[in-house]
């Protein structure tokens, strides 16, 4: 028997209205594996990534998180959302508190861990991404690298099994985007579970072992990435590739 | 901490054309003004306003001592009934925003009835009609409480617009990290909302402040009512009025200046410090 994916999305269906934004959707995620979802923007990759911690609802189809069903509500989905970090475009840092609280709070809040432990904790993992030295600075005051490698920070201190990533250098000037990159990357090293959601081709052919290229509510190619860069089966993942990178020139 | 002006955010910066109009109209309002306050005095002089038997009671301590009993008065009844009527928002507010139909439907009734009965008519409700129910209440409560009620649907209305103002992805992150409804309204939300609206918080004080003043209908002894007692005394309206007036005004003023530092503490803080770093 295969182990048990640490995701699963069966034939998963979602409409806006009339728009039609996730379309049959079957995709299994292995344990320690590094997805990268491209495609043009309303592509339904963001609506993607957050309907699997139930940002946004589905109409039809299942979602497993290591074989069981993602809860609708109530206790049991927010004990699940809190094993799934997030990472989002706009950082989404509390505003209202410091940089180490942040990555304190949900720790205490929703852990129960004491304030003691979740200071130690929380300052290994500013550390780690870099930003320790930011630790009594309240978000406002930190620069977008800085607040995207916090946002990490917080997500990973809820001890998560896997790492969703919503286009998290899309907000940043391009300066700032290697800092962010660096931090995924050794996250993914170290055998994260990840989804990103990303137009960072480079990461994705260096990182990832696995790109997803969706189109119109579609994953129109599920390649290992090596393959997919180096000849798409798709004539529009070619296509969308090659706009992207002339864009980077 | 240098803060644009709003007439700088408004408009363009003058021009030499403009500034001479400028000049010119703003001697023209402080000519006007000056021979305004001249008619005014001359008017006092001409009716013996200045004469001392209007005045001559403000140098004793008594009339002091009295008018400062009404102040205390006065400011317990707007504390008090700001509280009140603070508590009572709240309560509103989180009905509105959450629970269930049938709440949140009566919720926006109270808080657009509220809002829209006049402070006087809710105090002739416990000056007139309470008593009659045998509901025994102090003149004090019976201006704080209407006080309170006629200000709680604006307090329930700021804080709602508060909540409301705090970015989507505040939520968001926080549902990611697994935190639940109640813990995410308190913690993450509110502290944020609440920042949002405390100047104009502050703001509806002031006007809880001035609806005290409707005290002496049910004989309460508050500022309002114990000027209107030495008026009696004294004979002597315009006067006592005039100073009272000032008092009103000192009180409410310092509000408001305290409402604009602490608006320009939360607001500015961060990127205040992030300028000068």
């Amino acid at each position: 028997m295969a182990p048990t994916p640490m995701i699963e999305l069966r034939q998963v269906n979602k409409h806006y209205g009339r728009l039609h934004v996730l379309q049959n959707i079957s995709l299994t995620i292995g344990k320690g594996e590094v997805v990268v979802v491209i495609g043009p923007s309303g592509s339904g990759k963001s609506t993607l990534c957050r309907a699997i911690n139930r940002l946004e609802t589905i109409d039809s189809g299942e979602i497993f998180i290591e074989g069981q069903p993602l809860p609708q509500e109530g206790k049991p989905l927010a004990e699940m959302r809190s094993r799934i970090g997030m990472v989002f475009q706009s950082f989404n840092l509390f505003a209202h508190r410091t940089i180490l609280d942040n990555v304190m709070m949900a720790p205490m809040d929703v852990k129960g861990i004491s304030k003691a432990e979740a200071r130690k904790e929380a300052m290994r993992l500013l550390e780690r991404v870099g930003v320790a030295d930011q630790a009594k600075k309240v978000p406002a005051q930190l620069s977008g690298g800085q607040q995207q490698r916090a946002a990490i920070a917080r997500a990973l201190a809820m001890h998560p099994d896997v790492m969703l990533f919503d286009e998290p250098t899309s907000a940043l000037d391009p300066e700032m985007i290697g800092e962010v990159l660096s931090v995924m990357t050794e996250l993914a090293r170290e055998g994260m579970t990840m989804l990103v959601v990303t137009h960072e081709m480079n990461f994705a052919r260096s990182v990832s072992d696995r790109v997803l290229f969706m189109e119109g509510g579609c994953i129109l190619e599920d390649s290992p990435s090596e393959e997919f860069f180096l000849q798409p089966r798709e004539e529009r993942a070619r296509a969308f590739i090659q706009s992207v990178q002339e864009s980077r020139k | 901490m240098n803060r644009p002006e709003i007439q700088d955010v408004l408009y363009e910066a003058p021009g030499p054309k403009t500034r001479r109009r400028i000049r010119l109209f703003t001697i023209l309002a402080l000519l006007l003004l000056a021979g305004l306050l001249a008619a005014i005095v001359r008017q006092f002089a001409v009716t013996g306003q200045f004469q001392p038997k209007y005045w001559f009671f403000f140098a004793r301590l008594t009339t002091w001592r009295f008018l400062g009993e009404g102040l205390v008065t006065t400011l317990g009844a707007a504390l008090v009934g700001s509280a009140l009527a603070f508590g009572m928002g709240f309560l509103l507010m989180r009905g509105k925003i959450r629970g269930n139909p049938v709440l949140r439907w009566l919720c926006t009734a109270l808080i657009e009835f509220t809002r829209g009965v006049p402070t006087l008519l809710f105090i002739y409700f416990f000056f007139l009609i309470v008593p009659g129910t045998g509901w025994k209440l102090s003149a004090f409560w019976k201006i704080t409480l209407p006080c309170a009620i006629s200000a709680c649907g604006v307090v329930a209305e700021a804080l709602r617009s508060g909540v409301n103002a705090v970015p989507k992805g505040q939520r968001e992150a926080a549902l990611s990290l697994g935190y639940r409804e109640t813990k995410l309204f308190y913690r993450i939300i509110f502290p944020q909302a609440i920042r949002f609206v405390i100047p104009s918080l502050i703001a509806e004080l002031v006007i809880v402040l001035k609806d005290t003043t409707f005290a002496s209908i049910v004989s309460c002894a508050d500022l309002m009512q114990n000027a209107k007692v030495l008026i009696s005394n004294y004979d002597a309206l315009l006067s006592i009025y005039l100073v009272v007036a000032v008092i009103y005004i000192l009180i409410n003023y310092m509000l408001n200046r305290l409402s604009d530092r602490v608006a320009r503490l939360l607001k500015g803080g961060g990127s205040a410090e992030r300028r000068a770093a």
